[in-house]
């Protein structure tokens, strides 16, 4: 059924399983927008989203506790709805400015933190995820070429390569 | 029984299977696969039970997703942030 | 008026900038380095039109602000960035302590959850205490503000203590710029704990929720009058600052203010209420909706539009008052006007970008439980423990300042990435409350047209450049003097008398 004041063909109420069904435009509104407005509800609704159509998503939102009707529906279909258009703003927004943010960020982190002492680099986790290492730059000279022994067009690094490797690590470097 | 129908292009499959295994303990479950959706089939011992562990699976499932997804994307962001630096 | 009004807008002659009306005859253009102009209806047509005459004095105003194209000073911008942004380089400054739950005193909005005097497991340990002190001497900001709060902090008189002269021997080696606050109700206070306090130059700020009859209505002291045993002490303790030769002007109680419903309309009273005890600031604060206040919001809340409304004549009369000598200043006026007439950022931490969640402040409950902030602990009181980062005994001070809801907190309190905040023109001046946003809206990052806060600060924004646009110089003068930060010297421990 459809809820008062809200468009029909987009927004409808299932009453008999107390959920709000909400479709929503992609092109309109990017996934990751999508994502995030469904997470800032998984505290008070159940939330399954859908693709009933190509170019469209469906979030259903149900509440977790007491049963969803008339106004409070309507009102959690709303908030859900200004939420998404602030998600979508946000990721923009994160795109556009994102050398500030970055820059803004890192500095206050950076700053908070101050140097590790000598124990801390002592224990750290070198295998973490951000150091995954697909140019091979963390690797010796003998691991990274061994590999490529069969290959003929394997041979020690020429100061050509030696000058690409440190274009890529500077900026690491500087950070 | 309640039916859930995970998409592909919304849900990862991986988060879908955790969120299974968590959820095993509180109802049995049949699993299904279509060309876009994983399929879920649960029974409890009541309607409301049965309501409430789907809710939170789809939940569960979705949260597992997102953070699947953001660690995706800071990967891709990170490789073409590495493409970019040697471009130059 | 604004740039839909404008016939042929010039795409080429601006630097960037944001827009707003302010009243019915001005327009403030500002740009994101904090420089602003309020222009009337005909100066705003001929700068959004690019047809401002080259060389004229308003050309001059224009470029000198770097609002034109062409004329940018980039070496000012970057400087006056930096100097709003100066807060970056270090890490907290201020550490709430919070020494016991327990509290005599119940208040009907209680933002610290208190628990009651028979609760003497809401007592911090020294062993805790000792914790604390060497968790707030690591950060790497070189002044250290360490800040008991409860509670009631003068139930746990005994671990105030101990952490005081702890925090002074560790202080010997960790040469921080170390000072001392106490927020207590002081009902509990003696001459004793009096010679103790200001002998170790702990400076003391209280509440006060205005005249008598509102204060003991929402602050409830057990068979006494909670507002004639704060005014007392205030009083006393001034006198003791008067006697040993401090300049009563500078040093003296600071007072706080939480306004409900029944405050609205004693504004003057109020101010009246300050003025009389001597204080020389009013913080008119909103209530928050942590704590009691979460569940008493149907009685002591309102529209914000209401508290604007309050706002404006509390300060208005203020306004009055310091042209007739009297010295009061509002505190959130203070805090915008250093940033917009200043060019500076005071550091208050509630309102920067990014805010100083866990970057700037955090708090350590009693039982060693370490939050980015004290909101955020208010929040664990009422059972939600998202703010929670760590605690004094097993978390290293990098692992807190690196923690995932430390790096959240800061991306979300940036306004450079907040719907909204990005295109207003009060972007450079104000700032957001991730956790006030989780609490009221479910999200950390808030949606700003709905949010409580945002209507607060963009309402106190819009009077004070309505009354900088008003050509009143005696207000100028006055706003200009609300911005002059005097050091109180006094109360740093590393410094002598």
């Amino acid at each position: 059924m459809p809820l008062e004041s809200l468009p029909s063909d987009l927004v409808s109420f299932d009453d008999q399983d107390g959920a709000v069904h909400l479709k929503v435009d992609d092109g309109l509104y990017p996934l990751e927008a999508v994502y995030a407005a469904a997470y800032v509800f998984i505290d008070r609704c159940y939330v399954l989203l859908d693709k009933p159509a190509s170019g469209q998503t469906r979030v259903t939102l149900s509440a977790k506790k007491g049963t969803l009707a008339g106004d409070a529906a309507r009102e959690l279909v709303g908030e859900f709805s200004n939420e998404l258009l602030s998600c979508a703003w946000r990721s923009q927004i994160a795109r556009e400015n994102r050398a500030t943010i970055e820059a803004v960020t890192a500095q206050a982190l950076s700053g908070a933190r101050g140097a590790p002492s000598l124990e801390e680099l002592e224990a750290f986790d070198f295998s973490d995820d951000a150091f995954e290492d697909p140019l091979g730059i963390a690797m010796s000279w003998e691991e990274k070429y061994a590999k490529k022994k069969g290959d003929p067009k394997a041979t020690a690094p020429t100061p050509n390569d030696e000058a690409a490797t440190s274009s890529v690590t500077k900026p690491e470097a500087g950070k | 029984m309640i039916e859930l129908r995970f998409h592909r292009e919304l849900y990862d499959g991986k988060s879908v299977d955790e969120a299974l295994k968590i959820f095993g303990p509180h109802a049995s479950f049949e699993q299904a696969e279509e060309t876009a959706h994983w399929i879920v089939r649960l029974s409890a011992a009541d309607g409301a039970r049965e309501k409430r562990v789907a809710g939170e699976l789809s939940n569960y499932a979705l949260g597992l997703t997102i953070a699947a997804q953001a660690k995706k994307l800071g990967r891709a962001e990170k490789t073409t942030a590495t493409a970019k630096q040697e471009a130059k | 008026m604004n740039l839909l009004q404008i016939r042929k807008p010039s795409t080429t002659f601006a630097l960037p900038f944001k827009h707003r009306a302010i009243g019915k005859e001005k327009v403030l253009i500002s740009n994101t380095e904090g420089s602003f102009l309020l222009l009337s209806h005909e100066e705003f047509r001929l700068f959004a039109e690019g047809t401002v005459p080259r060389g004229s004095e308003y050309w001059k105003r224009l470029a000198e602000r770097n609002f034109i194209r062409g004329e940018e000073n980039r070496d000012a911008m970057a400087s006056q960035l930096r100097a709003r942004k100066g807060f970056l380089s270090y890490g907290p400054n201020l550490h709430i302590v919070v020494v016991t739950l327990r509290c005599n005193e119940t208040c009907v909005y209680c933002h610290a959850s208190r628990a009651n005097m028979d609760q003497v497991q809401t007592d911090m340990t020294k062993e805790i205490a000792e914790q604390t002190v060497d968790k707030i001497l690591q950060t790497t900001n070189p002044h250290v503000t360490l800040e008991f709060q409860g509670g009631e902090p003068l139930v746990a008189f005994e671990v105030v203590k101990h952490i005081i002269d702890y925090a002074l021997k560790q202080n010997e080696k960790a040469q921080k710029q170390l000072e001392f606050t106490m927020v207590s109700n002081l009902s509990l206070m003696d001459e004793e704990k009096v010679a103790y306090l200001v002998g170790k130059k702990v400076q003391i700020c209280t509440s006060i929720d205005g005249p008598e009859h509102i204060h003991d209505k929402q602050r409830r002291l057990p068979q006494a009058s909670a507002h004639q045993k704060a005014t007392h002490w205030i009083k006393r303790i001034n006198e003791e600052y008067a006697r040993i030769g401090l300049d009563p002007t500078l040093y003296h109680v600071e007072a706080l203010l939480t306004t409900t419903r029944e405050a609205l309309p004693q504004w003057k009273e109020i101010v009246d209420t300050y003025v009389s005890l001597g204080c020389k600031a009013l913080f008119l604060r909103p209530v928050d909706p942590f704590g009691f206040a979460d569940k008493t919001g149907h009685r002591i809340e309102y529209p914000r539009a209401e508290y604007m409304t309050f706002y404006r004549d509390a300060v208005d009369y203020m306004l009055e008052l310091n042209k007739q000598g009297v010295q009061i200043l509002e505190r959130f006026a203070a805090i915008f006007l250093t940033k917009i007439l200043g060019g500076e950022d005071p550091n208050f931490l509630d309102i920067r970008s990014p805010c100083g969640a866990g970057i700037g402040q955090i708090a350590y409950n009693y039982d060693g439980k370490i939050f980015t902030c004290d909101e955020g602990r208010m929040l664990h009181e009422m059972g939600d423990s998202t703010f929670l980062i760590g605690e004094v005994g097993e978390t290293s001070y990098r692992e807190l300042m690196g923690h995932e809801t430390v790096r959240a907190l800061a991306i979300a309190s940036n306004l450079d990435a907040q719907p909204d905040c990005v295109n207003c023109t009060y972007q450079a001046y104000c700032g957001v409350c991730p956790v006030h946003n989780h609490k009221s809206q479910g999200t950390i990052f808030g949606r700003m047209r709905e949010s409580t806060l945002c209507a607060v600060h963009k309402g106190i924004q819009d009077y004070l450049f309505e009354k900088l646009g008003s050509g009143d110089p005696a207000v100028v003068d006055i706003f200009k003097k609300w911005t002059t930060v005097r050091d109180r010297t006094h109360f740093l421990q590393s410094c002598a008398v």
